[in-house]
């Protein structure tokens, strides 16, 4: 039986994820393979913009506020990624791990600001479009919050690309994505 | 005299050299050949890196009962590590090494009657699907993949259940299916009648290769040397002409 939910609830998952490990999801073992079809794309996903933001930063191409945008993506991916292994590992699935993938990115990827910016674009588009279906799609309350705040997360870091120098794009109702499309826009750069 | 002495020594080592040159080439079928067992998805590769030894290939799970119960093996290669390592514990083989990996496909005939463009088809169209027995590494990797894909009601579509990858490439090739899951690998060889559909990365399960030699083998130094051939420059550059994945970062 699912708990209604309350404020505080709503804030603790907000917290990021140390509160999304703290969540109050249904025993994960239970999860219905939609739900963790989901986990299983955003874990690579993740571990994809991850290794974006890594290359990015090597690149050192972007200076300034641009690079701590970088870094905080960076981290706030790898907690992601960590968080929702976490739900993969206990519904008695192997989560996908960084070793398992040899990223691809266009040669030019990270040469200038604006590049970085575009290439970083096309992904967090696709991680928060297959989001926003994540969270409509699952039966469970509380997988649905954990989405909402993976989809807030990669909304957030799409505005923090205009720290990047690149244009700001806002977007009235950006596109929800299945997890075919999404998967499909990805493919080329997970390898 | 000189000359003479001259053409006799010229003689002398011609003698030798077509004697030493014999000798070396006669070397190789004096030893006896190994007997390999090996999963069904290194059929083609292994034949070509060396026809000379025996090779029976099957579903590894197959393979594992077979050395169980006391087969006459001299090396053991599967394309999961579980049947190995299984082995492994049991004292029959040596410590397996993993020595390749390899990707999950899902095949279509070229004349694709059931109209397949990807894995997701498989939900909404009415199709007759082939897969390897769960038991078999290729059947346990489907699963595996069509759970992580959310996918796994597709099963109630499954025509055959297949004893080994190849039996499941057959009957695709041949149209008897409208679909199978294999290894990239196997379609290679009959692409000329089969289409591949990819399977996304994010979805892949981690197919890992293992080879060991069996602890009772008669003929363990050679087959410890087989090993190390298929662990060298040689026999992973074979590999990867065939399509296997190099080694995986964790284990090379």
């Amino acid at each position: 039986m699912t708990r209604p939910l309350s404020r505080r609830r709503l804030l603790t998952v907000a917290a990021g994820t140390a509160a999304l490990a703290a969540l109050p999801v249904r025993p994960a073992s239970a999860a219905t393979e939609e739900e963790l079809a989901y986990a299983n794309f955003a874990v690579s996903s993740e571990l994809l913009l991850a290794d974006l933001y890594a290359k990015a930063l090597a690149a050192k191409v972007v200076i300034g506020p641009g690079q701590a945008a970088l870094r905080a993506g960076r981290r706030a991916a790898i907690q992601h990624a960590g968080a929702l292994s976490g739900l993969l590992t206990g519904a008695g699935q192997d989560a996908p791990a960084a070793e398992d993938f040899d990223f691809q990115w266009p040669a030019k990827a990270f040469h200038t600001p604006d590049a970085t910016a575009a290439t970083a674009r096309v992904v967090l588009r696709a991680l928060h479009g297959a989001y926003q279906t994540a969270v409509v799609t699952v039966s469970e309350p509380s997988y649905g919050i954990v989405y909402t705040s993976l989809a807030a997360s990669a909304g957030q870091q799409l505005g923090a690309l205009s720290a990047l120098g690149a244009s700001g794009v806002v977007e009235p109702f950006p596109v929800a994505l299945d997890l075919e499309s999404a998967s499909d826009t990805l493919e080329p750069y997970l390898g | 005299m000189r000359g003479r002495l001259l053409a006799i020594a010229g003689l002398v080592a011609v003698v030798a050299s077509a004697w030493l040159t014999s000798g070396a080439t006669a070397r190789p079928s004096a030893t006896p050949p190994l007997t390999i067992y090996a999963a069904a998805s290194l059929t083609e590769v292994f034949k070509a890196l060396d026809g000379a030894q025996h090779f029976s290939f099957a579903g590894s799970n197959a393979l594992e009962t077979q050395i169980r119960n006391g087969a006459p093996v001299d090396v053991f290669a599967s394309a999961a590590p579980l049947n190995t390592q299984r082995l492994f514990k049991a004292g029959i083989v040596d410590k397996p090494v993993t020595f390749t990996a390899n990707r999950l496909a899902l095949i279509v005939p070229k004349s694709n009657p059931a109209g397949i463009r990807s894995i997701y088809d498989l939900r909404s169209k009415p199709v007759k699907l082939v897969v390897a027995a769960p038991a078999v590494p290729a059947g346990g990797y489907t699963l595996s993949v069509l759970r992580k894909m959310g996918l796994s009601s597709v099963l109630s579509k499954v025509v055959s259940r297949e004893s080994d990858v190849k039996a499941v490439t057959g009957k695709v090739a041949l149209g008897q299916a409208d679909a199978g899951f294999v290894y990239v690998t196997d379609a290679r060889p009959v692409s000329d009648q089969v289409s591949v559909i990819r399977i996304p990365a994010w979805a892949q399960p981690r197919v890992r290769y293992e080879i060991a030699v069996v602890t009772k083998s008669p003929n363990k130094t050679a087959a410890q040397a087989w090993v190390r051939m298929i662990l060298s420059a040689k026999g992973q550059t074979a590999l990867k002409h065939a399509g296997f994945l190099p080694l995986p970062k964790a284990s090379s």
